[in-house]
């Protein structure tokens, strides 16, 4: 009798697994893998989406290393557990290059109008591979009282639109106006050495004058750069070369303006939202130049439950659950809808203005590249020329073009071409 | 009482001392061999002087030895000077000598980044001394005391911030060494008639001098290993040599140049100590 009890108890437990194992939807991501976040991922967001389908979705955060030799694995051999993948653009980008994925070319999701660069990036030669879901960037916050010394033919609107009128030419023009109006540099960067100047110079500034981060590297173009950033330094906080987040000079009025990651300046926002304004950064001579760290949501190659995992995709990418995502991790949205529903409050100011920069008709996107251990040393390459020619006063073109053979041997070594 | 066998008595020492070796070998030893292979050592894995060679061609080092010099001696002299002077005003046991003992000694309890996180509060441009100096009406618009292409001032503020923090250290040694002279060669000298100056430099100074050497040495060692202070107040616009350490290794990912600079650190202590002692070795070492 009891082992008649023991038998059936296995089977039923084995079956009940199988079912179980049937039904779960794998979604394995590299982002939220905090604790903080993985109980959000799993407790809030897949809740939503297992109470509203039915479909049980398991979170499985592991490293990019570790997803990559799985999912390859599975793949090969044909047994492909994952319905879904979420991974920064350079690594799906790897993935895709490697076969791993579905195009998504003709998934729709109605009522939702990605942003445009955003959704350009996710197409790799000619095959869509991942819907854009979150975003992160770097951003300006202007106070407010700044707005009252704008050079002439230059408004708000200008601004906060990204049109024409906001380029580099203007900044200079109101730094100096600020300058005049409150006799000292009233505009400020975060170069200390944690600071993520060289995010500005390489991922904004560059691609803004030459169209690439450093492929035009000692280019005619790069030289107004460099010229640009001489006439700008009077006008730069001195304190700056100290400063590795903005937010608190932003909150102590030291400075009026100031660029750095959204993260950092997000205190100052949350402390007094109705003081700043974030705004999208000014153009250059080839556009607006602007570092996004986009997330996407990709199909693996002989995914189980597809249907489940495009509807996955629908739930996430939905306005209402990208606002979820940005009050608790964050991530920026990747549509324009989700602008319109951010509440009233500090995160509305701050995502008014990270939509605005990415949806601005010139800009010029770039991603971080993927140097691996060498990221350092192209940041440093950007910052020593900087302290080289500009507070030095060394010889642009000389200047530039060793630093230019520098990153050129640099992106060699790691095997990546010239961005 | 335990008793040892003649042939006992001769490995029982090497077994008292070898925890202490096992200690030293792993967490010393082993460490300064990986280390030294990294200094000798290319990406390539080749034995050479390249590390060295790719240092010397670069003109942050050259800057970073210069300024970490130049600190060097700015700092020193005027701290031990400052040191004694304070030793000697306390020495004299005034009434309420105690009190300003324990005022001097304050900044000892002090990290260098706490320290220099005081000075930034104090010297930047929203910072105490422009908010007094500009409610005084002396001035207008802020001084900008550190910052972008302001090197010399901000060398100055951080000798004056290090001066602060680091000479009470000097101060006590001084003061120590001071409270140990015996009154009854000052008296001796008062029987001579010796003035205060000779006293000073025929009685106090000799006999402080080999407190004055630890201190100097224990000084100058530090000086090289100033970075908290000039990391917060100037960031990389004043390379220093302990700076570029830390540089390599936590933002580089350069652990060959790291360790070659920490190298070269190390040798130039060496060499500073061997010449203090050699040429400050004192004749009176009696007290």
């Amino acid at each position: 009798m009891l082992k008649k009890f023991i038998v059936i108890l296995v089977l039923g437990l084995l079956l009940s697994s199988a079912t179980y194992a049937g039904e779960a939807l794998n979604f394995t991501s590299t982002q939220m893998v905090p604790a903080a976040e993985q109980t959000f991922a799993k407790g809030v967001l897949l809740k939503g989406f297992t109470d509203e389908s039915g479909v049980t979705a398991e979170f499985i955060p592991m490293e990019y290393h570790e997803l990559f030799t799985r999912l390859s694995a599975e793949v090969e051999a044909k047994k492909v557990t994952i319905s879904l993948v979420c991974d920064l653009h350079g690594g799906l980008d790897l993935m895709s290059a490697k076969g791993l994925f579905d195009d998504l070319t003709g998934i729709t999701l109605p009522n939702r109008t990605f942003i445009k660069a955003l959704e350009d990036y996710s197409v790799i030669a000619g095959k869509k591979v991942y819907v854009p879901w979150m975003q992160a960037t770097y951003v300006m916050v202007v106070n407010k009282k700044a707005f009252d010394y704008l050079p002439a033919g230059l408004t708000v609107e200008d601004i906060t639109g990204a049109s024409e009128k906001w380029s580099y030419d203007a900044l200079l023009s109101w730094s100096k106006n600020l300058n005049d109006a409150f006799k000292g540099p009233k505009l400020g960067f975060p170069m200390g050495p944690k600071g993520l100047w060289h995010r500005f110079l390489h991922g904004y500034i560059y691609p803004s004058y030459t169209g690439y981060q450093a492929a035009k590297f000692d280019s005619i173009y790069a030289l107004a750069l460099w010229k640009y950033l001489g006439d700008l330094l009077p006008y730069m906080h001195p304190s700056s070369s100290v400063w590795e987040a903005m937010d608190e000079p932003l909150l102590k009025e030291e400075i009026l303006i100031a660029w750095d990651h959204t993260a950092r300046v997000k205190n100052a926002v949350v402390e007094k939202p109705g003081d700043f304004a974030i705004v999208p950064v000014p153009r250059g001579p080839k556009g607006r130049g602007y570092i996004t760290v986009a997330v996407g949501l990709s199909i693996p190659v002989g995914a189980p439950q597809k249907d489940d995992a495009i509807k996955l995709i629908d739930y996430l990418t939905r306005p209402e659950v990208q606002v979820k995502i940005l009050e608790n991790v964050g991530f920026f949205p990747t549509t324009k809808e989700a602008g319109g529903v951010i509440p009233e409050g500090p995160l509305n100011v701050l995502a008014t203005g990270v939509l605005a920069q990415s949806g601005a008709a010139d800009s010029v996107m770039v991603l971080i590249p993927s140097l691996g251990a060498k990221g350092g040393e192209f940041g440093a390459t950007y910052r020593d020329t900087f302290t080289k020619i500009v507070i030095e006063g060394a010889d642009i073109g000389a200047t530039v073009t060793e630093a230019a053979e520098k990153l050129k041997k640099l992106f060699d070594e790691v095997g990546v071409s010239l961005l | 009482m335990i008793s040892f066998t003649r042939r006992e008595k001769n490995w029982v020492p090497y077994l008292l001392f070898l925890p202490v070796l096992i200690y030293l070998s792993g967490f010393i030893g082993y460490p300064l061999v990986k280390t030294l292979q990294l200094i000798f050592s290319s990406e390539e894995g080749k034995l050479g002087l390249e590390n060295f060679i790719t240092l010397t061609r670069d003109s942050t080092f050259w800057k970073a030895l210069k300024n970490t010099l130049l600190f060097l001696i700015t700092i020193v002299p005027l701290q031990v000077i400052l040191a004694f002077l304070l030793a000697l005003f306390v020495n004299s046991r005034f009434k309420g000598y105690m009190t300003v003992l324990y005022i001097i000694s304050i900044p000892l309890a002090l990290s260098d980044v706490s320290a220099a996180l005081m000075s930034y509060n104090i010297f930047t441009s929203h910072g105490f001394l422009n908010k007094f100096l500009m409610s005084l009406g002396i001035i207008e618009t802020p001084i900008y005391f550190f910052g972008l292409g302001l090197r010399s001032r901000a060398f100055w503020v951080i000798v004056l911030t290090e001066l602060w923090r680091a000479t009470p250290l000097v101060f006590v040694i001084l003061l120590a060494s001071l409270q140990m002279i015996s009154k009854d060669y000052f008296e001796a000298a008062d029987v001579f008639g010796f003035s205060s100056w000779q006293k000073f430099f025929y009685i106090t100074l000799p006999l402080t001098m080999p407190s004055l050497q630890s201190a100097l040495l224990i000084r100058t060692l530090f000086a090289f290993q100033i970075f908290g202070v000039v990391w917060l107040l100037s960031g990389r616009d004043i390379p220093i040599l302990a700076g570029e350490v830390y540089y390599q290794q936590a933002e580089l990912n350069n652990f060959r140049l790291a360790a070659t600079y920490g190298f070269i650190i190390a040798l130039i202590c060496i060499i500073i100590s061997w010449v203090y002692i050699t040429f400050l070795k004192t004749k009176h070492l009696e007290i």
